[in-house]
C-alpha cells in the first residue's frame, strides 16, 4: 500500500513538466491564435512517445501504468494543454490496425475530440484534424471527418476551437468495452486536478509579494483561509485521482467508481480554486492578461467532459466497493 | 503507488471483524453519568483481554504495535460491525495520555500508568484550556508553584470532557510566572481525587453535561509527576496536540463512508412529508452521492498519510487538512440527513442511542471547534503548507 508518486513514477512526472512546460506553455495561450495542438507540437510530441505512455509494449507504445498516463495529463491540465492531446492518446488506444495507429502515435495524423450533444456532435481541436475520436461508457469510435461539414462556433475557453458536426461521420476503427472511457475519464480527472493546483499556486505566490494595507495579503486571514480551502479541495482530489489511478492499473473490480468518484472531486476542486483564484487576485484576476480567467474557462470544460455532475453522482449513489 | 493488502494485513481483518462481530456488546451504551463510563470501561477491559487494547501504541508498553495500515483496518471493522464508539471516556487515556506518557514519561511513570490505562481502570480527562485560552493555548495562566517536592497548582481549567469520570488528568499549569507564551510551562499528572479539586459541570447544546470546569485551590501535586521537564512543558503537550491532529480522529474518517451508506439506506426507505421517497428527491440524492464521493476522498487521503508515515516514521503534517474536511463533511452529511428526516430529527431527550443524527447534529460544532477550531486549522494549512507570510 503506497499512495504518493514514487521512484519512476516521479521520474515520468518530472519528465513530462519540462515537456510539456516547454511545447505548450500557458503564456501561449495570450496570443492570437494559439487553440488547438500547433501541428509542430503534436509531430514533436509523437517523436518523443508521449501519445503511447500506455500503450502496450507489443503495439509499439512504453506499456506503462494508469499512474503514468495521469502523472502526465496532470502536467497538460496545468499548462491548460489542448484537447487534441488526449485525444491522439485516446485514439491510439482504440486502433487495432498496427498502420493507422503509427499515424496517430507518431504525430504524423492528427484527431481531436467529438462528444455526442444531442442530435449532433460538438468537436473540439485543430479544424485540420484528420480524425476525431468519440467514446462513450461502452466503445470508442474513431471517425473520419475527411468529408465532415462542420460549422464553427466561438469557445469560451481559448485553449480550444470549437464546431458543430452532423452526427453521421463514417467510423473508421472502433474499440469496445469501457477501456477508453476510463482512461478519457482518468486524463480528464488528472487535467482539473493540474489546474486546482496551478491556480493555488498562482495565489500563493501572489499573496506572498502583494501588499494591501501594508501588509501582505497572505498575512490576512480574509486571504489566508480561502488558500487554506482551496489546498484542501485540491488534496482531496488529489488522492482519490492517485487511488482510482492505482486501483485501475491493478484492476480492481470497483475501479469505475474510484473513477467516477475521482472526476467529481476534480470538477470540483478545479472549478471552485480558479473561481477563488480569480476572487482573491482582486482587479488584476479579471483581466485578459492574467492566467487566472483562462484555468477557470477551461476547466469547465474539462468538467462537462468524461462525466459531469449529474451524471457521475446519479451512478455514484448507488454505486458499491468492493473490500 | 500501489493499493495492495498484504497476507497478514488481510488475516487482521479477517481476524478482527470474526472477533468484533462475536463480541461487541448486546445491549446500548448509556447515553449519561456514571454508567457510561462504566459501560466504557467494561468494553476496554474485554478488548484488552483479548488482545486488542492500545492499536497504536508499541508493543513493548503492552499495546498492539500495529502498523498504520493496520490501525485503518481496525477503525474500518469497528464502523463495519457497529462496535461502541472510540470516542468515548477512554479516549484522552488511549490517545492522548498515553501516547504522551509513552513519548516524554519516566518509566516510573510508564510502569505505574500505561497498564492500567490499557485495560480500562484509569480514565483520563483534558486540562489545557482555561476559560482565556482556548485557541491561544499559550496564553494560559493557571499557576503552580514549586513547594518542596510538590507543585502546588491554583486556579480554573474550562472544557474539561469526562474531569467528573476521570481518574487522572493531563494538566498544563505556569510554573514560571515571569514567563510569556511557550515557557514557563510544566505537563503534570493531576490524581483527580486530590483534596482542592472542584469540578462544575457545563451544560451544552446537546443537553449533557459532559464537558466541565475544574477548580483547584491549592492541590498539591508531587513533582514525580512532571512529565518531561519543569518549565519545559509546551513541548510536552505539543507531543499530544500533533498526535490529535494526525491519527487522532482516523476512527472518524473511515467511519464517514459507512455513515454516508446508512444515509443512502435510510433515504431509500424514507418517506418525505408529501410522500416522495427521499431518493427521489434530486436535491437529496446529488448530496448523498457528492457526500460519498468526499468520503471516497478523505479515505484516500487517509490511506496516502498513513502509508507515508508507515514508511517515513513521520507523522504527516496535513492534519489540519483531514481535520477541516472530516467536519465539514461530517456536518454537510448531519444536515441532508436532517433535511430528509422531517419533523422527526427534531425530536431529541440527549441519548445518541436513541436519537442518533440529531446527537450527531449537534456534536459536529463540537468536532469542529475542539482540537483546534476550523479557523485554528486554517491558520495552520496556511503557515506550514501554503508557506504564507505569518499573521500572528
Amino acid at each position: 500500500m503506497y499512495l504518493v508518486p514514487d521512484g519512476d513514477e516521479l521520474e515520468i512526472a518530472n519528465a513530462a513538466a519540462d515537456y510539456i512546460a516547454d511545447a505548450m506553455p500557458i503564456d501561449r495561450l495570450h496570443a492570437a491564435n494559439s487553440a488547438d495542438l500547433r501541428a509542430d507540437v503534436r509531430r514533436g510530441l509523437g517523436e518523443m512517445g508521449w501519445y503511447a505512455l500506455a500503450l502496450p509494449v507489443a503495439a509499439g507504445g512504453s506499456g506503462l501504468s494508469p499512474v503514468e498516463h495521469a502523472l502526465f495529463f496532470r502536467e497538460v491540465g496545468r499548462q491548460c494543454g489542448p484537447l487534441d492531446v488526449m485525444a491522439q492518446c485516446l485514439a491510439a488506444l482504440t486502433i487495432d490496425d498496427a498502420a493507422l495507429r503509427t499515424t496517430i502515435v507518431s504525430g504524423e495524423a492528427s484527431v481531436s475530440l467529438a462528444v455526442a450533444d444531442g442530435e449532433d456532435m460538438r468537436l473540439f481541436g485543430a479544424a485540420d484534424a484528420d480524425y476525431a475520436l468519440l467514446v462513450s461508457r461502452d466503445s470508442a469510435k474513431l471517425l473520419d471527418l475527411s468529408r465532415c461539414q462542420a460549422e464553427a462556433r466561438p469557445s469560451l475557453d481559448l485553449a480550444l476551437t470549437m464546431r458543430v458536426a452532423a452526427h453521421d461521420l463514417p467510423v473508421i476503427a472502433s474499440r469496445n468495452g469501457e477501456y477508453v472511457w476510463m482512461m478519457g475519464q482518468l486524463a480528464t480527472a488528472a487535467q482539473l486536478v493540474g489546474i486546482a493546483e496551478a491556480a493555488l499556486d498562482q495565489i500563493v505566490e501572489y499573496a506572498k509579494v502583494r501588499e494591501t494595507f501594508g501588509k501582505k495579503i497572505g498575512s490576512w486571514q480574509a486571504v489566508r483561509h480561502p488558500c487554506a480551502d482551496m489546498a484542501v479541495r485540491l488534496e482531496a482530489a488529489r488522492s482519490q485521482l492517485w487511488l482510482a489511478a492505482t486501483a485501475m492499473k491493478e484492476n480492481h473490480g470497483d475501479a469505475a467508481v474510484h473513477l467516477d468518484a475521482a472526476k467529481h472531486q476534480a470538477n470540483q476542486a478545479a472549478t471552485a480554486n480558479a473561481d477563488t483564484n480569480i476572487q482573491l487576485h482582486g482587479g488584476i484576476g479579471v483581466t485578459d492578461e492574467h492566467h487566472a480567467h483562462l484555468y477557470l474557462k477551461h476547466s469547465l470544460v474539462l468538467a462537462k467532459l468524461f462525466g459531469g455532475r449529474r451524471e457521475l453522482l446519479s451512478r455514484l449513489l448507488h454505486a458499491e466497493l468492493v473490500d | 503507488m500501489d493499493l495492495q493488502y498484504s497476507e497478514s494485513d488481510r488475516e487482521f481483518r479477517a481476524k478482527a471483524r470474526n472477533w468484533l462481530t462475536a463480541n461487541i456488546p448486546q445491549k446500548r451504551r448509556p447515553a449519561n453519568g456514571r454508567t457510561s463510563a462504566d459501560f466504557d470501561r467494561e468494553w476496554q477491559r474485554k478488548l484488552y483481554e483479548h488482545g486488542w487494547a492500545g492499536v497504536a501504541w508499541p508493543k513493548e508498553c503492552g499495546g498492539m504495535g500495529l502498523s498504520g495500515l493496520q490501525q485503518v483496518i481496525w477503525y474500518e471493522e469497528l464502523a463495519r460491525t457497529r462496535a461502541p464508539h472510540y470516542i468515548n471516556t477512554t479516549y484522552v487515556a488511549l490517545m492522548h495520555a498515553g501516547p504522551t506518557l509513552i513519548a516524554r514519561g519516566t518509566e516510573e511513570q510508564k510502569a505505574h500508568h500505561l497498564p492500567k490505562i490499557l485495560s480500562g481502570d484509569a480514565l483520563w480527562c483534558q486540562g489545557f484550556s482555561e476559560p482565556n485560552a482556548g485557541s491561544d493555548l499559550a496564553s494560559l495562566k493557571m499557576r503552580g508553584e514549586v513547594d518542596g517536592d510538590h507543585i502546588v497548582v491554583t486556579g480554573a481549567k474550562m472544557w474539561t470532557t469526562d474531569a467528573q469520570h476521570s481518574d487522572y488528568q493531563e494538566l498544563l499549569v505556569r510554573t514560571d510566572p515571569e514567563s510569556q507564551r511557550h515557557k514557563g510551562l510544566t505537563w503534570l499528572i493531576c490524581d483527580m481525587k486530590s483534596p482542592g479539586i472542584d469540578i462544575k459541570p457545563i451544560r451544552t447544546m446537546l443537553g449533557d453535561e459532559h464537558i466541565n470546569t475544574v477548580f483547584y485551590d491549592e492541590v498539591r501535586i508531587p513533582i514525580g509527576n512532571v512529565v518531561g521537564e519543569i518549565d519545559g512543558g509546551w513541548s510536552t503537550a505539543m507531543a499530544t496536540l500533533s498526535f490529535e491532529r494526525g491519527l487522532g480522529f482516523i476512527g472518524d474518517q473511515l467511519e464517514l463512508y459507512e455513515r454516508v451508506g446508512r444515509a443512502i439506506d435510510m433515504a431509500s426507505k424514507l418517506r418525505l412529508e408529501d410522500g416522495t421517497l427521499a431518493i427521489d428527491d434530486a436535491g437529496i440524492a446529488q448530496k448523498l452521492a457528492w457526500l460519498k464521493t468526499d468520503a471516497m476522498a478523505i479515505r484516500a487521503m487517509t490511506l496516502a498519510d498513513i502509508a507515508e508515515t508507515d514508511r517515513t516514521g513521520q507523522p504527516d503534517p496535513k492534519g489540519s487538512m483531514m481535520k477541516l474536511l472530516v467536519t465539514n463533511t461530517h456536518k454537510a452529511l448531519s444536515e441532508v440527513v436532517g433535511d430528509m428526516m422531517g419533523w422527526d430529527f427534531l425530536e431529541f431527550n440527549g441519548d445518541r442511542s436513541a436519537h442518533p443524527w440529531t446527537y450527531d447534529y449537534l456534536w459536529s460544532w463540537v468536532f469542529s471547534i475542539s482540537g483546534g477550531t476550523n479557523e485554528i486549522q486554517r491558520e495552520n494549512i496556511a503557515d506550514r503548507v501554503l508557506g504564507l507570510p505569518r499573521a500572528r
